[in-house]
């Protein structure tokens, strides 16, 4: 039973209440799920830089480990910011290479060591624990963007810890990123599959296959809302998930609408949550809320809009503030 | 008319008090700020008029027996589930499960509805102005379902009893339901019925659902269509 948000601001423009917005929809399905909390932020930036987030490990004290991911980092790209709070590392690179040869050389370091995520405008936080604690360490109701999608998480049936906890950035794929309510039946089946074809799996949660599948269609060519479509055939179970990339947020509902998603959307938002008392905190209860039908799919686009602001998320590594 | 503000109230405190004035004998209260939260105005036995204004989440009115709610906005999952009388009418729309298991009264929404509206209804009626989801009707085995827009997939699947009215287009009938001729009898009601609650059965050109009959005995000749069912 857990928690899934997403808001996406139909301007175009950062929207500096974003972080709010998302706040206010996840404290109140905090109690679907108590285990973990985190977002995934989008904010575009006019530079080529893009962020790395990175966990350094599950236990103990980092700094050698952050060291090392800065020396292989900066051998290969120019680090325009950096900051280190515990197992969490977050870097401003111009790395031009690809994320999956860069991950490599991050994650070899040690099985413990996780690119959580890596984008043009992605940037994940996330860790166990209830939302309140996640804004107070990483200051999410500071965060302004285009789009943004979250979740709070009753874990069922894997690990709680950083890992486990959603959003997923989908591995090595550019800015994309999952929050999935639900179960995924076939997930042991899918992944035996995908194994065998030498793709890594970080955790044992099921929700993690929705971005792997995401990201391999993409990659083929499939235009985002084709890969959230072609889902449904693909995974069994009950799902209701929010995928998003940089420019787009998505929702799939599974064909037998086993699990609840609501929207409400006017000419300036689209917000998404799994129970209408997250839009009602939020964007109140004037906006027409519409339930999804059973094997639906829907896209929203940021449109290509110049911004004037500069560019920062103002999301922490870590206590920035 | 009593006023309860749901603000700075918890869930019990708010059915703790809408019992507490109707046991007073209030019969018109006015429920404020519900804000989409579950499980309001649950397992109430009498009579009394009830108005939301405002959404509610979760089994509104669910196990009822007797009250008259209203609700000036949507209703989440399982709205009036269980209820044995009563009239609950949400003016926007509600999501999954509507009614179900209802043994009598009268649920109506006058948006749509999400999937499997009216699931094992056991008796009672319910209306929709809009538009249905996926399984509405699923094993119902008593009551009428009428539906003044369209249906999703698998309309009144594996239905034992009942009858399902459907005034728009289905999306496919589920396993087992068939349609059957309208006798004068089912004009009377459905005008007598939507009038009540504001509709025109004229305007709409009602298809009568109900069960084939197929499934009611198992036949090994007709395993296919139960592992279809199943």
């Amino acid at each position: 039973m857990c928690g899934i948000v997403g808001y996406l601001d139909k301007s175009g423009k950062k929207n500096g209440q974003l972080g709010v917005t998302v706040m206010q929809m996840l404290t109140a399905l905090g109690r679907r799920g108590p285990d973990s909390a985190g977002a995934a932020v989008y904010t575009p930036r006019h530079d080529e830089a893009h962020i790395l987030r990175v966990k350094l490990g599950d236990h103990g004290d980092f700094a050698e480990r952050a060291a090392e991911v800065i020396r292989r980092v900066g051998a290969r790209s120019a680090i325009q910011e950096q900051a280190q709070d515990k197992e969490y590392l977050r870097l401003v690179i111009g790395y031009e290479g690809t994320p999956q040869d860069l991950q490599a050389a991050i994650e070899s370091i040690h099985p413990d060591v996780e690119v959580i995520s890596y984008g043009a405008a992605l940037d994940i936080i996330k860790q166990v624990g209830s939302p309140r604690a996640l804004d107070q360490r990483f200051g999410l109701e500071r965060a302004r963007g285009t789009h943004a999608i979250a979740h709070t998480r009753l874990s069922t049936e894997s690990r709680i810890d950083l890992s486990h906890s959603q959003p997923f950035w989908a591995h090595g794929a550019l800015d994309l990123a999952t929050v999935h309510n639900g179960h995924i039946t076939n997930y042991h089946k899918l992944r035996r599959l995908y194994e065998q074809r030498g793709v890594r799996f970080y955790t044992e949660n099921d929700s993690e296959i929705i971005g792997i599948y995401l990201g391999e269609q993409l990659a083929t060519g499939r235009s985002f809302e084709n890969a959230l479509r072609s889902s449904l055939k693909f995974f069994d179970g009950s799902f209701s998930y929010l995928a998003a990339t940089a420019d787009a947020i998505g929702f799939v509902k599974d064909p037998f609408s086993l699990k609840p998603l609501i929207v409400s959307e006017t000419d300036d938002f689209v917000a998404i949550a799994t129970e209408a008392v997250a839009l009602s905190a939020s964007v109140g209860d004037d906006a027409p809320t519409w339930e999804p039908p059973a094997g639906s799919v829907k896209v929203w686009t940021v449109p290509g809009q110049a911004d004037p602001e500069p560019a920062r998320s103002r999301l922490a590594a870590a206590s920035f503030a | 008319m009593e006023q309860i503000d749901c603000d700075n109230k918890t869930t019990r405190e708010i059915n703790t008090a809408l019992r507490a004035l109707i046991s007073q004998g209030e019969t018109e209260i006015c429920v404020r700020n519900p804000r989409a939260r579950h499980n309001l105005a649950v397992g109430l036995i009498q009579p009394a008029h009830i108005v939301f204004e405002g959404s509610v989440g979760y089994y509104c009115g669910g196990m009822g027996d007797g009250p008259t709610i209203e609700v000036h906005g949507s209703a989440g999952w399982g709205l009036a589930e269980g209820i044995m009388s009563g009239t609950i009418v949400v003016e926007k729309n509600a999501g999954n499960g509507a009614a179900a298991a209802i043994r009598g009264g009268t649920v109506i929404v006058r948006g749509d509805v999400s999937a499997r509206a009216g699931i094992s209804m056991k008796g009672g009626t319910i209306i929709v102005g809009g538009s249905v989801g996926y399984a509405t009707g699923f094993m119902m085995q008593k009551g009428t379902l009428i539906i003044l827009g369209n249906a999703g997939m698998a309309l009144g699947d594996s239905l034992y009893e009942g009858h399902i009215f459907l005034g728009g287009q289905v999306e496919e009938l589920g396993n087992d339901a068939v349609v059957a001729e309208t006798d004068s009898q089912d004009a009377v009601f459905l005008t007598q019925t939507l009038a009540a609650f504001g509709y025109d059965a004229a305007r709409y050109d009602f298809r009568k659902i109900v069960a084939g009959r197929k499934l009611w005995n198992f036949d090994k000749k007709d395993f296919e269509s139960w592992r279809v069912a199943l």
